[in-house]
């Protein structure tokens, strides 16, 4: 635990800031969240679209964000969820999956295809995955709903 | 770093709860106490699954080390869930 957040708690613990006060402290303390997809992508690409590697910030969270409308969820009210995960997580998570033992690769590439994945796992090695996180950080998926139907997700890194 | 303290907050219409900082340090404390036991678990599992011990360790301990910075937010029919881990 860093010094600034452990402040932050003792704060707390004395009772000279309430636990809404400690969290927007310690939300403060976290890296810059307020950065947008538009401003991440503005910064990766040029005017014109092109890539400009130079201006390329190093994406820390994959953000999924979906806004789904009464029609889609038969729900009262708009449904929203924002889901911020750390990138380092995301690299965990594939690293877990390279325990999957050898033996449980053609079960599972079989249920993949199933499912319309043609995706031969055991062709996967950890290298691969590393750089498919990597490319993550250049991602950005906008989808909108059709007419009448106001379900939108984003996914994004930032 | 490990996890240290969970945020969970529910708002709902009619009833709002305070935000509940939920301190995962001190899972460290029956942790350490069952520390064999789910040592010798994981090393039970991990030569079921044909899999290196150490190795599957060190990969549920990224996993841990990983998790702050976990935040999740839904909203739906004027309820609000949220879920930080810090």
């Amino acid at each position: 635990m860093n010094e600034n957040r452990r402040q932050i708690l003792e704060l707390l613990a004395a009772g000279k800031i309430t636990a809404s006060e400690a969290e927007q402290l310690l939300a403060a303390l976290e890296p810059d969240s307020t950065v947008s997809a538009h401003t991440f992508t503005s910064a990766v690409s040029g005017s014109n679209g092109s890539h400009d590697s130079t201006a390329k910030i190093h994406a820390k969270y994959l953000r999924v964000l979906v806004e789904a409308d009464e029609t889609m969820t038969g729900m009262k009210g708009p449904t929203t969820v924002n889901v911020r995960v750390p990138m380092q997580l995301l690299r965990a998570g594939v690293r877990l999956a390279s325990l999957i033992p050898p033996q449980a690769h053609d079960q599972l590439d079989e249920a993949l295809n199933r499912h319309g994945v043609p995706l031969t796992l055991s062709q996967i090695k950890p290298e691969n995955l590393e750089e498919l996180i990597d490319h993550l950080e250049d991602l950005t998926v906008d989808v909108d709903g059709k007419a009448g139907n106001q379900t939108k997700v984003r996914v994004f890194c930032e | 770093m490990t996890p240290s303290i969970a945020i969970v907050r529910i708002e709902t219409p009619h009833w709002r709860c305070i935000p509940l900082w939920i301190p995962l340090f001190l899972l460290w404390i029956p942790a350490m106490i069952l520390s064999p036991i789910i040592f010798l678990v994981l090393i039970g599992l991990s030569i079921a699954g044909r899999v290196k011990p150490w190795r599957a360790l060190s990969l549920l301990w990224d996993l841990l080390c990983s998790l702050p910075g976990t935040n999740v937010r839904v909203t739906s029919e004027g309820t609000h869930v949220s879920v930080r881990i810090l």
